[in-house]
């Protein structure tokens, strides 16, 4: 009986010198690799769980790309939004530079330009193609304009309907036109927008976390005697939870590559379309695609959604199951 | 190594065991016999912590076992090799990996698991077969496996629940045969079988359990 005599079990640490930090790295290492394996016994199983769960994260991640970009569309464009004051017919040039000078010095607006009645009038010439007909006018129907930008911070809309309505007041002004509706419209069709996204990206994180905890619970149901047995020769849970841990890691991460790879081709595919869009708005806007950061981002989030959702059903049903 | 004090385990008001005492000694084999349904099993389940009894301790290997709270269960089992009358083999794992499922939980490497499995199946006389799977093999081979898998960890105390009973005289002859061997180095034993015939050939003590009570040379009377 050399078996017994040669090894007995108090000297079971002698034969294993690993400390037990090691010995951890290498069992997860063992784990990770045998459940990678694992994924391969049934590929088309699990292609299909994979791409379900990369189209839930591909919608809201593409949605929030689009938002995103819209957004700093819209902050370009808000940039670029001004306040057009026209001068009654009587203000003269001096006085014009005068009320120019003055509304410079104000707080709340960035950059004032002043344009003459008689620039004014080479300008429309020039851009509207009407030069004839204006030729033949006696008296420049145009008046003097000042072209006011107001700084990032008045840009919201009590700030600017206040300095309108200061600038009404003044004596020599005529008409003040604020083409900015369009943009609060617009910054509020994206407020709703975004809203939308996050409620949809918060669902269908949901879905995310429900379909990896279904699919993880029907492994342990596939595995249910392997995993009697492990508890009957004294597996304990953190052992036997594992592998469903790896398992669910492995498929948010090939979830979200695919749902990466779906993302990419979108952007190309709208690439084109989007950017004969935006130039006949005069803008040279174009659809990036994730980068490095939004890809990381995705990776991290479909990771850790999956190992969340398959953490949330494994303890649950591990217990159900006890040897009798 | 085993003690049982007053232990009551009952089922829906159903006593599966009553107010039963024994001692199993370090270094000991005994049986444990009565007819199926006598409790044989209830008693092997408390020792394994399947089962937590009604009222009574249960105490393995100095220590009693109501003071393991649930995460400890996995460690105590780690201490006895249980082997099964079904075996409880996993047909999609190799002779091998059978074999080396405990050490593997116990976090063994590859180096050492191998030299220990491989000693264990010499052991059972299955050293060739360690790459097959379990399923080509006969019920007497399976049924070696699974005493392999029970001794690898090198444990203090064996139990079996009916080791030979799908197996025909001769191949439970052998298999008691392994067992003593494994008590004759200072491993604990206990058997539960009702293969008297075979039983009553061995030199060891018969634990007679009848309706949940225990009678024979080691219960205990009173303590």
């Amino acid at each position: 009986m050399a078996f017994f005599k040669s090894k007995p079990a108090h000297n079971a640490s002698r034969t294993r010198p690993e400390s037990s930090s090691k010995r951890l790295l290498r069992e997860h290492k063992e784990v990770a690799i045998s459940s990678w394996r694992r994924l391969w016994h049934t590929p088309i199983a699990n292609l299909l769980t994979w791409l379900t769960l990369a189209i839930a994260l591909a919608l809201p991640a593409a949605l929030l790309l689009l938002l995103n970009q819209a957004q700093h569309l819209g902050q370009q464009l808000n940039e670029n939004s001004h306040i057009s004051v026209f001068l009654t017919p009587y203000a003269s040039q001096e006085q014009g530079q005068a009320l120019a000078n003055q509304l410079q010095a104000r707080s709340d607006i960035k950059q004032v330009t002043y344009i003459s009645a008689d620039d004014a009038l080479i300008n429309f010439k020039d851009t509207s193609g009407l030069s004839d007909v204006l030729e033949s006018l006696t008296d420049n129907p145009l008046p003097a304009t000042l072209l006011l930008e107001p700084t990032d911070s008045a840009l919201t809309t009590e700030a600017v309907a206040q300095l309108t309505e200061e600038l009404r007041q003044l004596e020599l002004v005529d008409q003040v036109l604020v083409d900015m509706a369009w943009l609060d419209r617009l910054q509020a069709i994206l407020r709703t927008s975004e809203r939308l996204t996050y409620s949809l990206a918060l669902l269908l994180a949901l879905g995310v976390l429900l379909v990896v905890g279904n699919t993880v619970r029907l492994q342990i149901e596939n595995r249910k005697q392997e995993i009697l047995v492990i508890k009957l020769v004294g597996g304990t849970d953190a052992y036997l939870r594992r592998p469903f841990l790896y398992a669910g890691f492995w498929a948010g991460l090939c979830a979200a590559l695919l749902a990466w790879v779906i993302i990419q081709l979108g952007v190309a595919y709208l690439h084109g379309p989007l950017r004969t869009l935006a130039q006949s708005y005069q803008s040279d806007w174009q659809l990036q695609g994730l980068g490095l950061t939004g890809s990381l981002i995705l990776l991290a989030c479909g990771c850790g959604l999956s190992v969340f959702g398959a953490a949330l059903t494994v303890g649950r049903q591990l217990r159900l199951i006890e040897p009798k | 190594m085993i003690r049982f004090e007053q232990v009551s385990k009952s089922y829906h008001d159903k006593n599966a065991l009553a107010s039963a005492n024994f001692q199993l000694n370090r270094g000991d084999m005994a049986f444990l016999t009565g007819h199926s349904g006598a409790g044989k099993s209830t008693l092997l389940k408390l020792i394994m912590l399947m089962e937590r009894p009604t009222s009574g301790k249960v105490i393995v290997d100095r220590q009693d076992l109501s003071q393991l709270s649930r995460s400890q269960v996995p460690a105590h089992r780690r201490k006895i090799g249980l082997v099964f009358q079904n075996h409880q083999l996993l047909m999609d794992y190799s002779v091998f990996d059978n074999v080396a499922l405990p050490l593997k939980i116990s976090g063994y490497n590859e180096r050492d698991s191998g030299r220990r499995v491989r000693a264990a199946l010499d052991k059972v006389g299955l050293l060739d077969k360690e790459k097959l799977s379990p399923q080509v093999l006969s019920t007497g081979e399976q049924q070696r496996i699974g005493i392999a898998r029970a001794i690898v960890n090198k444990p203090k105390l064996i139990l079996a629940d009916e080791p030979t009973g799908n197996l025909d005289p001769d191949l439970s002859a052998e298999i008691m045969r392994l067992f003593q061997q494994f008590n004759q180095v200072g491993v604990s034993v206990l058997i539960a079988s009702h293969d008297l015939d075979l039983i009553q050939r061995l030199p060891h003590p018969v634990i007679q359990l009848n309706q949940g009570r225990l009678s024979g040379p080691l219960a205990v009377t009173g303590h």
